[in-house]
């Protein structure tokens, strides 16, 4: 029984699909191939054909050094991946981009809710509970170098920085809390605009800050950023 | 088994934000329930990984799920079990019923279950499958001194479990940072045989060095989180360490197995204490 998950990833798999820095296509004969964006049907593509096989190309870069989160610019390129079904389908997503696929689900049916980020800062505890020092300003310049979809993270950003701010960082463009806006083809200079694709997207929301964001501005606070603010 | 058509497994962990290998037990125990199909859905929440304890509130549609078995897996009680999990996932008690009507259960963590000891014993076998017990050591191993957690304390109630069955010639729990210290071992243990298994939920830099150093059977490296070479010839593979067994120092055989948490058996376990959940 299809899940509805599996339900809302079908409607939009209505031509070639871009979700963050996958192209998906559906072949003629049902089956469907995963690869990356930036790779062109010539390139020598090492061929994988387990849903599973997702999380290990998911894994590194192309350097060969762990990524801590996937919805980061940087999958490696040169794979492709051929699966049978909707429900393969849906588990390798959600190995390439863990729980986007769900959130995209829920924010479809109007189900998500949003998180201010000084109700993530408030509710932290332990060695993360003085990251809610950070000043406004502060916040500011750390999302729009952290979260950035050139070279930070791919996510539309659905948050506000509290709960009278109408944006999050007024140094990001608005695109970036645009879920209309294929975030792999604003932030990457290799990729076709958003303009100029015919592809579905599914966009990786962000309806709270991750722990990646809360771990820098606890770094802010201490004055151990490496980011120049 | 008794199926549950309408309930989900949720299983939490901490996750990693430099540790490549620290959800992959995680990830694979949820693929191997998922294959056995007893619940409609299974997924994980991690601390440090996505998708995030935040993010599993929306990972079950209300219409299809009416249950959330939510296990915790670690190895014992502890500042996140208690504290942090119950505060991302907004749960209040063992039973939270949501808006929606679904009822999420937030059940005992892993290393809790009785079956725990008998997974150590079949992880000490696989490891020294040649050796007699009567004549071996079995040592298991905690980090100690971690405030927030009881792994110390869950260390010491299995190794006095496995201690009343009277079949191994000693079981000692022994601590990276406070006594009795794993690198005392050689004063702590008579027998020619040890057999040494990390009561940790994945391996990493414990399990492949820290430890290693400690009963000197590895020199200290600067693991780094870096791909293995794919050919397997250019770089050794943290895990290496758990295939040069025996280890022979001294007069003395060690044996070291990889953290208990890696054994398929863990899938096992992680189902129980779904279906004990309180209802
Ligand atoms: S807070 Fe959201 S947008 Fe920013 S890095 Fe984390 S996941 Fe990406």
């Amino acid at each position: 029984m299809a899940n509805s998950i599996e339900r809302c990833l079908e409607s939009v798999l209505t031509a070639p699909l871009h979700c963050g820095q996958i192209l998906v296509q559906e072949t003629t004969t049902g089956h469907f191939v995963l690869s990356h964006r930036d790779d062109k049907p010539v390139d020598q593509l090492k061929v994988f054909r387990r849903a599973e096989d997702a999380s290990n190309i998911a894994k590194y870069d192309d350097a060969g050094n762990y990524r801590p989160l996937k919805t980061a610019p940087n999958l490696r390129p040169g794979w492709r991946l051929e699966l049978d079904t909707l429900e393969d389908l849906r588990r390798a997503l959600d190995y390439f981009y863990p729980g986007r696929l769900a959130i995209f689900a829920a924010w479809k049916s109007g189900r998500l809710q949003t998180t201010v980020l000084r109700e993530t800062l408030d509710r932290q505890s332990g060695m993360y509970r003085v990251a809610a020092k950070i000043s406004d300003s502060q916040i500011d310049d750390l999302v729009a170098d952290f979260c950035r979809s050139n070279g930070g993270c791919l996510r539309t950003i659905l948050w506000k920085r509290d709960a009278r701010a109408t944006l999050t960082s007024t140094k990001l463009p608005d695109e970036k809390f645009d879920p209309n806006v294929d975030q792999a083809a604003s932030g990457s200079p290799s990729a076709p605009t958003a303009s100029t694709t015919s592809a579905a997207t599914i966009p990786l929301l962000c309806q709270e800050a991750c722990n990646l964001l809360i771990a820098e501005c606890r770094k802010v606070v201490k004055g151990e950023s490496a980011l120049d603010l | 088994m008794e199926g549950k058509p309408d309930g989900a497994l949720l299983i939490v962990a901490h996750g990693s934000t430099v540790n490549p290998d620290s959800s992959a037990p995680t990830l694979a125990h949820a693929a191997e329930i998922r294959r056995r199909k007893i619940f409609a859905d299974v997924g994980c929440a991690f601390w440090k990984e996505e998708p995030s304890l935040r993010d599993a509130l929306f990972l079950f549609d209300a219409e299809s799920i009416r249950e959330v078995y939510v296990v915790p897996n670690f190895i014992s009680e502890g500042y996140f079990t208690q504290t942090v999990v119950p505060r991302e996932l907004e749960l209040n008690g063992r039973i939270t019923e949501r808006s929606t009507g679904q009822i999420w259960k937030y059940c005992e963590p892993v290393g809790n279950h009785p079956m725990m000891t008998e997974l150590l014993l079949k992880r000490a076998r696989d490891v020294a499958s040649d050796i007699d017990p009567a004549e071996a050591t079995l040592l298991i191993v905690a980090h100690g001194t971690d405030l927030n957690e009881n792994s110390a304390v869950a260390a010491k109630r299995e190794a006095e479990k496995i201690r009343a069955l009277r079949k191994y010639a000693t079981v000692l729990n022994v601590y990276m940072e406070e006594p009795p210290l794993v690198s005392d071992w050689r004063k702590l243990t008579k027998t020619r045989n040890i057999i040494v298994v990390p009561f940790f939920i994945s391996d990493g830099l414990h399990s492949y060095e820290d430890i290693p150093v400690m009963l000197g059977i590895a020199e200290e490296r600067r693991l780094s989180s870096r791909r293995p070479a794919e050919d397997g010839r250019l770089e050794s593979r943290p895990s290496d360490v758990f295939r040069s067994n025996p280890y022979k120092l001294d007069d003395r055989s060690l044996f070291y197995a990889p953290s208990i948490g890696t054994d398929p058996g863990f899938a096992d376990i992680i189902i129980e204490q779904a279906l004990n959940a309180k209802s």
